[in-house]
């Protein structure tokens, strides 16, 4: 059965209530191609359900919940049904799996949630932020997975005193500080007007990677590895 | 600001430094900008595969000393620059809110005297952080002969330092470094050191090189044997606290009749480092690995090496192999064996599980069994299908330079 569900906490728990029995579950919040035949359930949140599921699997695992975050995150067309097959097992288990990596259902959360935490790690270097004309600091990404607002308290700690907005271009949301506290929006396209200085301490940064490199030791094979070109986008030196 | 021709000269002359590393200091924001990011952090990567962690950058390149090997030797011919304190603590800046860097990496060449540019340098560091409010990393480079005070006071607001040994015999450093010497290179970083305990155990405020010390030798300019290096590097590492030693695969920029024409050789370089890693993560000793006058195998990578030597050791069973010993195994690294120790705690691990926990099977097959299956070639085999397998991984994927996201990921399953 394919269950369709709104990509939420809540309906997730439900979802999983709702699936137990069944013994090939596949769970989408997005477009799955269906099947002559095959039956859907479309998944509402019950709140009521899935907060004693959550506690529930709480008592089994404390640390679960911060997996599920992870795994909702992932930009991967078969999170749902990964982080479903997960949860079951610590269900049907009753006990943490996390360490069972004898087992597919967990080496294929592992590998999701690491996929997001790793894409956390690089952004906190690949981000670039522009300076606004108000001195407001402006960052557009396009992460693979849902991250931005995981980007904040990193960025906070080391600019208290800035005005900084980070921008999913792609899933056009925002994650704003405004040098006290932090919120989240919808931001569709941003208007931004840059500072009289952007542009030359771009020209400066342009100039170091540029001389910082060394020619004769070319391996661009290497640095597209480390830094995937979907990466490139807003990146001064890369154009 | 600073113009794009002075930073370009400053950055030429800095680039072979091959240090980049921003990890290892915890250093918290004090209301102003940045703070330390204990894992380290790259901000790009450049066209020749290295990372771009810090401002990398020389406060002078206007040398009166005559280092043989290096191009800002006082005798070449090259396009001089300075840059004062001010500007090169507003590039930080600047480059860092914009998230550019995650600090500086300031050295200089020997300008005008080493007290004068330890000083320079030292006033540079005091206002980054006073005056500009800076806490992110900040790693400076010391200055032979310069007085020991201003390197003291300096390293209050560095997180590391780094003296480079450069050559690894005094005998070299006589000959390519004639103005440098071993005791002037050695004796402060041994100073520090101490003082870096003192401060510690007086829980003193504030910080002293909260990331240590790292340094850096240049390979294949001097007739230096690998295991004499290793010797070295080991006893900096136990004895003298370091935290990194670096290995520079020689690169002729300069011609002397001293100096080799070719260059060092950059797979050797990418076996120092393997067999530095062993050292440190893996529980080798220098002497276990190759004797003092000899050199690594490029044939194979160092573990591997020291594996098919002591194949009466070999096979070993995942499934009660203690720690210590899978990270022996070829092939198994850190990460993989510690994957293992997990796993195997819920079931009996077969090569299937092996396989799907994505533990690189390439090398470690030959010697491992898993429940009891052995996979791999006999004896008399092993070696030739291992040494196929090295030439193709270093066509295609040598790592020239200690980055440490690229050791790790090269060289981290050892
Ligand atoms: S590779 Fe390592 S040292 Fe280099 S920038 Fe990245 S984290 Fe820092
Ligand atoms: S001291 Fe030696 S290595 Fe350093 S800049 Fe001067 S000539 Fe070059």
């Amino acid at each position: 059965m394919i269950y369709f569900y709104d990509g939420t906490k809540e309906a997730f728990l439900t979802a999983l209530l709702l699936s137990y029995d069944d013994p090939l579950p596949v769970l989408t919040s997005g477009n799955c191609q269906l099947a002559l035949g095959q039956r859907t359930v479309f998944v509402r949140a019950d709140a009521e359900k899935a907060q004693k599921a959550e506690r529930r699997l709480l008592s089994i695992d404390k640390d679960c919940m911060r997996d599920l975050d992870l795994l909702l995150r992932s930009g991967d067309a078969d999170k749902d049904t990964v982080a479903l097959g997960y949860f079951r097992m610590i269900a049907k288990r009753q006990r943490p799996v996390r360490e069972m990596l004898g087992e597919d259902d967990v080496l294929s959360a592992e590998n999701h949630i690491r996929r997001v935490t790793f894409e956390i790690h690089r952004m906190k270097g690949f981000l670039r932020f522009m300076e606004c004309a108000s001195g407001a600091l402006y960052a557009p990404i396009v992460p693979d997975n849902d991250i931005c607002d995981l980007l904040v308290p990193h960025f906070r700690s080391r600019l208290p005193m800035y005005f900084f907005v980070i921008h999913d271009v792609k899933r056009k949301k925002a994650a704003v500080y405004d040098g006290e506290h932090t919120f989240f929006a919808p931001l569709g396209e941003a208007e931004v007007v840059l500072s009289a200085d952007e542009a030359a301490w771009q020209r400066l940064w342009k100039e170091y990677y540029a001389s910082v490199n060394i020619p004769s030791r070319e391996r661009l094979k290497q640095m597209r590895g480390y830094m995937p070109v979907r990466y490139w986008k807003f990146m001064p030196e890369k154009h | 600001m600073i113009d794009e021709a002075r930073l370009k000269i400053l950055v030429e002359s800095a680039k072979f430094d091959v240090s980049c590393s921003s990890s290892g200091s915890g250093r918290r924001n004090e209301g102003g900008v940045g703070n330390g990011y204990a894992s380290g952090c790259c901000h790009s990567f450049t066209p020749d595969g290295r990372c771009i962690s810090l401002l990398k950058m020389l406060l002078s390149n206007d040398c009166i000393f005559a280092c043989k090997y290096c191009m800002n030797r006082c005798d070449a011919d090259m396009p001089r620059a300075s840059a004062t304190p001010d500007e090169v603590c507003s590039l930080v800046m600047d480059f860092y809110k914009r998230n550019y860097i995650e600090g500086l990496f300031l050295s200089s060449a020997v300008h005008v005297s080493p007290d004068y540019t330890m000083e320079q340098l030292y006033l540079t560091v005091k206002k980054l952080r006073t005056e500009y409010n800076f806490h992110g990393y900040i790693h400076v480079k010391g200055i032979p002969h310069a007085d020991a005070e201003i390197v003291r006071k300096t390293a209050l607001y560095a997180d590391r330092m780094s003296y480079n040994i450069e050559l690894p015999s005094e005998r070299s450093l006589k000959l390519l470094a004639p103005q440098k010497s071993r005791e002037s290179l050695l004796l402060p970083m041994a100073r520090l050191q101490r003082e870096r305990l003192e401060f510690k155990e007086e829980k003193r405020k504030g910080y002293f090189l909260p990331a240590g010390q790292t340094t850096q030798m240049i390979v294949g300019a001097s007739p230096e044997k690998d295991g004499a290096i290793l010797r070295l590097s080991q006893g900096l590492y136990r004895k003298n606290g370091l935290k990194r030693v670096y290995y520079s695969a020689y690169v002729p920029v300069v011609h002397d009749s001293l100096l080799p024409e070719l260059p060092g050789g950059a797979l050797r370089e990418h076996r120092l480092y393997q067999a530095d890693w062993l050292l440190r993560f893996y529980g080798f000793d220098a002497e276990e690995l190759l004797p003092e006058d000899g050199n690594l195998s490029l044939e194979f990578d160092p573990k591997c090496a020291w594996a098919l030597a002591h194949m009466e050791l070999f096979p070993v069973e995942v499934n009660r192999a203690p720690l210590e010993v899978l990270l022996r195994v070829p092939g198994i690294g850190a990460r993989s064996a510690q994957r293992i120790l997990d796993a195997r705690r819920f079931t009996k691990l077969t090569f299937e599980h092996l396989k799907k926990m994505r533990v690189v099977l390439k090398r470690a097959r030959h010697f491992i069994t898993a429940s009891g299956k052995f996979y791999g070639a006999n004896e008399r085999a092993v070696r030739g299908l291992l040494a196929a397998e090295e030439s193709k991984s270093n066509a295609v994927q040598m790592s020239l330079f200690p980055n440490e996201t690229a050791l790790s990921a090269l060289t981290g399953e050892l």
